[in-house]
Order: C-alpha cells, then sequence, then structure tokens
C-alpha cells in the first residue's frame, strides 16, 4: 500500500486508481484532505471492503455451518416422509376416510325413491293426493316462514304452517 | 522430499467440489467470501447485527441454490445477486416498519452550523451516510454502494441487478440528488462539500 507523502502527490480529483482509494480507505489522516481536494470522495472512503461481522469469522461461519446442517436435515426428513410406504400410507388413510364419510353421508341421506317405476308411483300418488284437496288461494311473500311439524306414524297427515306477519289477520 | 505447494482452488472448482457433496469445501467457500458479503450488507443496511444476519441468510440461500449456478459466469456476479436480492428485500420490509419513525428524525442545523469548517472524519461520514441515505429506495442505496464504495462500474451493477446500465445511471444520478438535499437540510455543513453531480 502506498503511503500518506505518495497519497497525497498521486490523488487527483475523480480517481479511480485502486492504490490511491485503498490508502484513502484506510488512513484517517489523508481522509480529511482528500475530502476538501475532492469532496466526492467523501463517501467513497467509507468503502466496503474487508469487514469482520459481529463475534468475528469463526463464529460467523459456525453459526452459516449450522443452519445449513439444520436445512439439509429438514431436507432429509422431508424426503423421508416422501418415501413410498409412507405416501402409500398416507394415499390409504386418505381413501379410507373419504370413503367412510361417504358411506356415512349415504346412511344419513333418506333412503331414495328405489327404482325408477317407484319413484313415479310415488309421484302419481303425490298428484292423486293434490287433486282432492283444491287450491284455495295463491300468494306470494318473502317474509312466510313455514314450520313443519313431524308426523309420528305414516298414516299421519303431514301438518305444514306457513306463518306471514305481514299477510291480513282476516284472511 | 521436496514439498509441495497446493494453489487454493478458484471459485468455481469450490463450486464444484461442493456439488460433489463436499461440506468442508462449502465452509472454505464461507470463510472466503464472509467479509465481502458482510461488508456489502454492512454498507446497504446500516446495522452490523442485521447485516450478520442478512449475511448469513445469503450463504444459506447461497447452499440451497448452488445446484442453479452456470459456471459460465463469475461466481462473484451470481454471489452478489443473490446479496442485493437478499438485502433489498429485507430493506423494503425494513421501510415500511420504520416510516413512521423515520419522519419524526428530520434534524435541521442552522445556517451558523453551514459555516463552521469540517473535519473529515470516518465515523462521522459513516453516520452522516447511514442518515441521508435512508431517503433512497433500497435499490438506489444498493447501487449507490456497489458503484461508490465498491468501485464497481454500471456495467457490473447492470449485471448483478439484471437491467439495463442506463436504469444503474439513472438511479444514481437520483441517488445522489436525493441526498444531496438531505444534507442540505440535515448537515449543511458537509452540503458545501459534497455536490450532486
Amino acid at each position: 500500500m502506498i503511503n500518506c507523502p505518495e497519497f497525497r502527490s498521486a490523488f487527483q480529483p475523480g480517481t479511480e486508481d485502486a492504490d490511491v482509494l485503498a490508502h484513502l480507505r484506510a488512513c484517517d489522516r489523508c481522509l480529511d484532505h482528500a475530502a476538501h481536494v475532492d469532496p466526492d470522495v467523501m463517501f467513497r472512503a467509507l468503502g466496503t471492503g474487508e469487514m469482520i461481522p459481529p463475534g468475528g469469522i469463526d463464529a460467523f461461519v459456525e453459526d452459516v455451518m449450522r443452519g445449513v446442517q439444520i436445512r439439509t436435515a429438514d431436507t432429509v426428513v422431508s424426503r423421508r416422509v416422501l418415501s413410498w410406504p409412507r405416501r402409500l400410507a398416507v394415499a390409504a388413510t386418505i381413501a379410507a376416510g373419504f370413503t367412510g364419510a361417504t358411506l356415512f353421508m349415504t346412511h344419513q341421506q333418506p333412503a331414495p325413491a328405489g327404482t325408477p317405476v317407484a319413484a313415479l308411483a310415488s309421484h302419481h300418488t303425490a298428484v292423486r293426493a293434490l287433486s282432492t284437496k283444491p287450491v284455495v288461494e295463491n300468494y306470494s311473500s318473502s317474509n312466510a316462514t313455514i314450520v313443519e311439524v313431524p308426523n309420528e306414524g305414516a298414516s299421519e297427515a303431514q301438518v305444514v304452517l306457513v306463518v306471514d306477519d305481514t299477510l291480513p289477520a282476516d284472511l | 522430499m521436496v514439498p509441495t505447494t497446493q494453489a487454493e482452488p478458484d471459485d468455481r472448482e469450490l463450486v464444484q467440489t461442493i456439488r460433489g457433496g463436499d461440506s468442508l469445501a462449502f465452509e472454505q467457500l464461507v470463510r472466503r467470501k464472509t467479509s465481502k458479503v458482510y461488508a456489502l450488507c454492512y454498507r446497504i443496511i446500516g446495522n452490523a447485527e442485521d447485516a450478520k444476519d442478512i449475511s448469513q441468510l445469503v450463504f444459506i440461500k447461497l447452499w440451497e441454490n448452488l445446484e442453479k449456478y452456470d459456471p459460465a459466469y463469475a461466481f462473484d456476479t451470481w454471489l452478489y445477486r443473490m446479496v442485493t436480492n437478499v438485502a433489498i428485500d429485507f430493506m423494503r420490509n425494513k421501510q415500511s416498519r420504520d416510516n413512521a419513525v423515520n419522519s419524526t428524525l428530520r434534524l435541521v442545523k442552522t445556517e451558523a452550523a453551514a459555516e463552521q469548517a469540517v473535519v473529515v472524519q470516518r465515523k462521522e461520514i459513516e453516520n452522516v451516510f447511514n442518515e441521508i441515505s435512508s431517503v433512497l429506495s433500497p435499490k438506489q442505496k444498493t447501487i449507490f454502494v456497489m458503484n461508490q464504495m465498491d468501485d464497481m462500474p454500471s456495467s457490473e451493477i447492470a449485471k448483478i441487478l439484471g437491467c439495463r446500465e442506463s436504469t444503474v445511471r439513472n438511479h444514481l444520478f437520483n441517488a445522489r440528488k436525493l441526498m444531496q438535499t438531505q444534507l442540505q437540510k440535515r448537515y449543511p455543513e458537509y452540503a458545501r462539500l459534497w455536490r450532486a453531480q
């Protein structure tokens, strides 16, 4: 590295000379001189060369290597999870769960009408039942509440209440 | 028996060895690059502890992405790209957190202070830089640091950041202008010294 007298004689505004800049970044005595000759070197004098992180290089490298080991271990674990027996086990669990849920849902739903012929027959019965009770009046409302009273036996009539506060009381 | 001196492997050779599964080679690479990576992070971030954390993160990312490195390109360019990406991301998050705080730190010096003769001291310049550069965007600050403090030409910075050289020069120009304005407001005695170009 050049010395102070060499620096002061070699220093020119706008210099790109690596030796001159290296001296500028290392020597506090020459910094003030250089900054008054060429103010533009003020921030250049800070430089980015050779800085030691807090705790020293060894501790820093140790931390990095520990971080790398942890990441590597994570990767190994995640790879192990993806090995074929585990994949098979996960797939079997999901399939069993899905099948169970489907069976449960099917069991909870009311029994289907059966064959299309049976469905058609029940539809005909409903039409026949309605035809014996003529419609008294039609009306539409967005405020009506429909209450369905559960019937206890198959022979009992289904009771349905339609409650609508907006309807006139004498209807 | 004549002792043989084995030359240190260069960066590309080290990367090849690391790819072969040699973690000691990686440790050697980290040791070789630590001071440079840390210095760049420190200048961009302006805080020793944060710079240390970010530098470590850079090396861990380097380990994870080493397979993506193309030896046809300079290793340092690739490494610096990683450094700038991580540091810029960190600064963006930090700036959004610190915006409210910074708004209360506007110190204005008197005219008399501006007339005082300045003895330029390194530590003081460092403080001045950290304070006035807080108005720069993370990218502007990164470019300013690489160009002014790391003596990198704008063509090299453009390669690292993956942008055009004219964009780099534009960022540099704007960074200097913004910093000059801040110097005039906060450190008028230095503003007389340092000028925007």
